[in-house]
């Protein structure tokens, strides 16, 4: 979590607290968690993400608050002189059961799971050397819809029920679509009413798949796939609509583009929408034009820039000083930068003469 | 099907709000003549409501009364909880099975019965029961299914009462000697449906008293003298909750909890069925002392006629000025609604409670922040049990000392003890606070029904500890209980003699955590299954050594990380129970063990699945 999305200690309202014997200082209003993450304290965690509203549920971060209680950092506020521990030997034995009871529950095999190398589940099974627990207790089976939808890939036998998901969708991009139902164990997702993910009200913005923990909800491909670890990662600017959203961008070993998360820092705060998401297929599609053509008697020929340059250069002169400049118009796309497009029009008004612009704001 | 104008109509006549939903949909469910809420029902009213779909499927998943599949004309819900299990549930549905044809989950051919296991009804007293639609029957046997089902063959369904005579609740009140009847005083006497007669009873009198001769604070002050502590379980004391509340001019909510879904416990629907008002005036006064100008009752959605009966005392106590403006000519303004459940025991969790009222799953909340600051709407509630409420008229009319004239120094007051099991004697006894468990058997329940032996006791309901013969003399007190390693409780007291097998019980019980865990948190939720699963193994004489104790740190995990108390309850029945019959436990690990018992239970409540 970005530190700044806390904020500076506000004048005359800080507490100081000490965590794991080491003195910190938060603002009033804060939970522990919050007030660790500020001062790089690790303390393990599911169900939260600083984007959406506390859960408390999965139990993960719970603390020991002042030697004899259990709270969960994350819905906890500090207190004065409140005093925190964050691991100890019992801590470690709750949170490696709490992990092993998630592992018994859902279908965890990482080897054919697109979390695999990026699960935050997986990463805590590491830290605390949990397995799967003797008891063969039989585990769920749930809704698995790999195909109905462009965006979503559904296998709800990964889920840990942590609900960023249902937040995401009813908080962020506030559509509404996911949805806990059933009750105790036999709890699980909805899309509206029981409705296949492709055919529910889902607008594909894909915030449920980016906050999911584990692999329960996944991006389908947009051009390539590739192991998580192999992945490379690029941040850019959405090259779709004024707002002008972060994203980071990952390739794979081939060098295809495999997936598009929304990056915290950005104007977007982490979000994308659907053009955002997953409207980069052309940049590695055959189709896109990569190289100039110049047309000779109806058919394309391939041309060097410099030709094909020169060879524009000359005829908007000759239309110029033939037609005068308002003959000759400018339409540049929306996938260009800001940047691109102040130059093209200043490059119309000032050396073409011409009013004469428009851009194809409406992708 | 549903067409979208009765849809629109039930939703014009309920109210738009989000908060209106259970009652929408209960109206729906009635009208449909096979109790389904389908699909496309579903659709009409999430449109017509103008909530989003997946709300209303998280809604009605969350709530067991529902089915958005066809059930039948009637559906028959046979209670599996601990006390009808002791009473023999299993034949109910053997009976069933033989008459009807079907088992859990099915339905006759001709469309009229729809077969469902459900956890306790609150009419224990009469175990084993079951309710049809929304009438409850007790008492059954074999015989008497076979008449109840040519009854209902004959009938037409109605919206109204046709629940058998004993469970109305003065009948189930235990007439013995010795009682110390306060809260039961005036049930058989007075008129539940007439407030006339509640007036000639002291009625009302505690409210006028307060309001001419009490200021706010004082009424608080007398509570808390009295040292009344909450009924519904966990024993707060009452008035040091309501001083929680915080002054000021915001709205703030009087809760009134009469979920009761706590198996072996009925106190608060025999209160609610034969003395609303008193409910009422504790509310009013609870209202006065905090604030607060509207109250609510969440009653559980099976208790019709407890809830038909608050219905029509709160429209006379209107009509009468003493709820609504200007209470019996003060200026004081105080007014009370009644809030239905689904079927869902997680929300007598007073946050859960809370979200099941503005129309939302039954998910507890995480604390802070506490009802007192934030519940209800996001105001301060404050959340109280049935019979805390029924107690305050009395404590301001009689004074805090004549409260605490009985009881224990602690726990001051009387107890509602609902008793059932294998007694002579099952019903309701007003009791001292601190009476021992061998009085209440011996003296009220009569002694073992049939001369059997005592073999263990539940108090408290199902998250209630287990008492053996060793414990008989325990004073049954809020802290006393606690001290020995057990609870009191709701006051819920399930009475076992030597054919019970222990092993079979907890597995009861155990089943019983696993279908009303909300499913929110990862402790209960997995912990509530595997449990679940371990103890069935056990039954079915299938455990792998090391089974048992993987039971207590299972529990002990819950116990330790869970988010609501709900999650933090199997530990105690399940150690009180390994610690008394280990033995038993032990000789169930093996393959070749005899257990009728759990033979029966495995075969009757298991083989389908
Ligand atoms: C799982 C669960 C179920 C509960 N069910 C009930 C109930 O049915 N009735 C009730 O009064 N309290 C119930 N409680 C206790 C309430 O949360 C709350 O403590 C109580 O209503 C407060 O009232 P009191 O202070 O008057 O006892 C339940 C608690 C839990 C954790
Ligand atoms: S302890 Fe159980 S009932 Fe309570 S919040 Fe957790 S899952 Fe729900």
């Amino acid at each position: 979590m970005p530190k700044d999305a806390i904020g500076p200690i506000v004048q005359g309202q800080g507490i100081s607290l000490t965590i794991d014997g080491q003195a910190v200082m938060g603002n009033k209003g804060q939970t522990i968690l919050e007030a660790a993450l500020a001062h790089d304290i690790d303390i393990p965690y599911l169900c939260y993400n600083p984007r959406i509203s506390k859960t408390g549920a999965c139990r993960i971060c719970l603390v020991r608050v002042n030697e004899t209680m259990f709270k969960t950092a994350c819905t906890e506020p500090i207190a004065p002189d409140m005093r925190v521990v964050t691991e100890d030997p019992e801590l470690t034995e709750i949170r490696k059961g709490i992990l092993e009871m998630l592992l018994a529950e859902g279908d965890h095999n990482c080897l054919y799971c697109d979390a695999n190398g990026a699960c935050e589940l997986q990463n805590l099974v590491m830290r605390y050397d949990a397995a799967m627990p003797s008891g063969d207790f039989p585990r769920r089976h749930r809704t698995i819809d790999e195909a109905s939808s462009k965006g979503l890939k559904r296998n709800e036998d990964r889920c840990v029920l942590c609900g960023r998901c249902v937040k995401a969708c009813a908080e962020v991009q506030l559509n509404n679509v996911w949805q806990f139902t059933g009750r105790g164990g036999n709890t699980h997702l909805t899309s509206d009413l029981d409705a296949k993910i492709g055919d529910s009200t889902c607008v594909n913005c894909g915030t449920c798949a980016q906050l999911c923990p584990t692999g329960a909800i996944t991006l389908q491909p947009v051009l390539g796939r590739g192991a998580n670890w192999d992945l490379k990662k690029e941040s850019s600017i959405c090259i779709y609509c004024g707002v002008g959203c972060k994203i980071d961008f990952f390739k794979n070993k081939g060098g295809q583009l495999v997936r598009a998360l929304g990056h915290p820092d950005g104007p977007n705060q982490g979000h994308l929408c659907v053009k955002g998401r997953f409207g980069f297929d052309f940049i590695q599609k055959p189709a896109r034009l990569s190289k100039p053509l110049i047309r000779e008697n109806g058919a394309f020929k391939e041309a060097t820039w410099d030709e094909a340059l020169d060879f524009v250069a000359a005829r908007l002169k000759e239309i110029k000083a033939q037609h005068g400049p308002d003959a000759v118009a400018a339409l540049t796309s929306a996938k260009c930068t800001n940047e691109d497009n102040y130059l093209m029009q200043k490059f119309m008004r000032a050396m073409v003469g011409t009013n004469n612009v428009d851009h194809c704001a409406r992708l | 099907m549903m067409n979208r104008e009765t849809v629109s109509r039930i939703v014009a006549a309920r109210g738009t709000g989000r908060e209106n939903l259970m009652m929408v949909l209960r109206d729906l469910e009635t009208l449909s003549g096979n109790n389904q809420l389908s699909p496309e029902t579903l659709e009409h009213v999430a449109e017509e409501m103008n909530l989003p779909a997946s709300a209303i499927s998280g809604f009605v998943g969350f709530y067991t009364m529902f089915s958005t599949r066809p059930r039948a004309r009637y559906v028959l819900r046979v209670c599996k909880s601990g006390p009808c299990h002791v009473m023999g549930s299993g034949t109910i549905f053997g009976a069933l099975e033989k008459y009807l044809g079907i088992r859990p989950g099915q339905a006759t051919a001709d469309g009229l019965f729809f077969l469902e296991k459900c956890e306790c009804l609150g009419v224990c007293s009469v175990a084993p029961a079951m309710m049809v639609n929304y009438d409850l029957h007790g008492n059954l046997t074999e015989a008497k299914i076979k008449d109840l089902i040519a009854a209902y063959r004959a009938k037409t369904p109605t919206a109204a009462e046709q629940s058998g005579p004993e469970v109305e609740g003065r009948a189930c009140v235990i007439r013995s000697e010795g009682q110390t009847k306060r809260l039961l005083e005036t049930v058989g006497r007075v008129d539940p449906s007439s407030i006339d007669s509640f007036l000639q009873h002291k009625g009302y009198a505690a409210v006028r008293k307060a309001l001419a001769e009490y200021t706010p604070e004082q009424v608080l002050q007398i509570v808390k003298d009295s040292g009344l502590r909450g009924r519904g379980g966990a024993g707060f004391p009452a008035g040091l909750k309501w001083s929680f509340i915080p002054k000021g001019d915001m709205p703030k909510y009087v809760i009134c909890n009469a979920d009761e879904g706590e198996p072996g416990t009925f106190k608060d629907r025999i209160l609610m069925e034969e003395n609303p008002h008193l409910v009422l005036e504790g509310m009013l006064l609870c209202g006065y002392a905090i604030g607060a100008a509207t109250g609510y009752i969440y009653v559980r959605g099976e208790f019709r006629r407890a809830i038909d009966r608050l219905q029509g005392a709160i429209a006379q106590a209107r009509a009468k000025g003493l709820l609504g403006q200007g209470i019996a000519g003060s200026a004081f303004h105080f007014d009370i609604f009644v809030k239905e459940g689904g079927g869902a025991y997680v929300c007598g969790e007073e946050s859960s409670l809370i979200n099941s009222m503005e129309g939302l799953r039954g998910y507890p909340r995480f604390r802070p922040p506490f009802p007192a600051g934030s519940g209800f709407r996001n105001s301060p509630t404050t959340v109280n049990n049935v019979e805390t409420f029924a107690s305050t008229p009395l404590i301001v009319l009689n004074g805090a000392d004549w409260y605490k004239s009985v009881g224990t120094a602690k726990c001051p007051g009387t107890k509602l003890f609902c008793l059932s099991g294998r007694l002579n004697r099952t019903g309701l006894a007003e009791l001292p606070m601190g009476t021992t468990l061998r009085e209440v058997i011996e003296t009220h329940g009569g002694g073992m029904k049939d001369g059997g032996k005592f073999k263990f006791a539940q108090v408290g309901g199902s998250a209630g500890g287990i008492l053996a013969a060793d414990l008989l003399d325990l004073p049954l007190d809020i802290d006393q209980t606690l001290q020995a390693g057990v609870t009191l409780g709701s006051g819920a007291v399930l009475v076992c003699g030597e054919e019970t097998c222990p092993v079979d019980f907890l597995l009861n019980i155990l089943s019983f955590f696993d279908h009303e865990s909300c499913g929110q948190c990862t402790p209960c939720r997995v912990g509530s299954a595997q449990l679940h699963h371990l103890a069935r193994k056990l039954a079915g004489r299938k455990a792998a050594p090391g089974d048992i104790d993987r039971m207590v740190e299972k529990a002990l995990l819950m116990k330790k990380a869970s988010l609501c108390a709900m999650g933090q309850s199997p530990i105690l029945p399940v150690t009180t129970m390994v610690r008394n019959f280990r033995q038993e436990f032990e000789r169930h690990g093996h393959p070749d063990h005899n257990c009728p018992a759990c033979d029966r239970t495995l075969q009757r409540l298991y083989r389908a699945e």
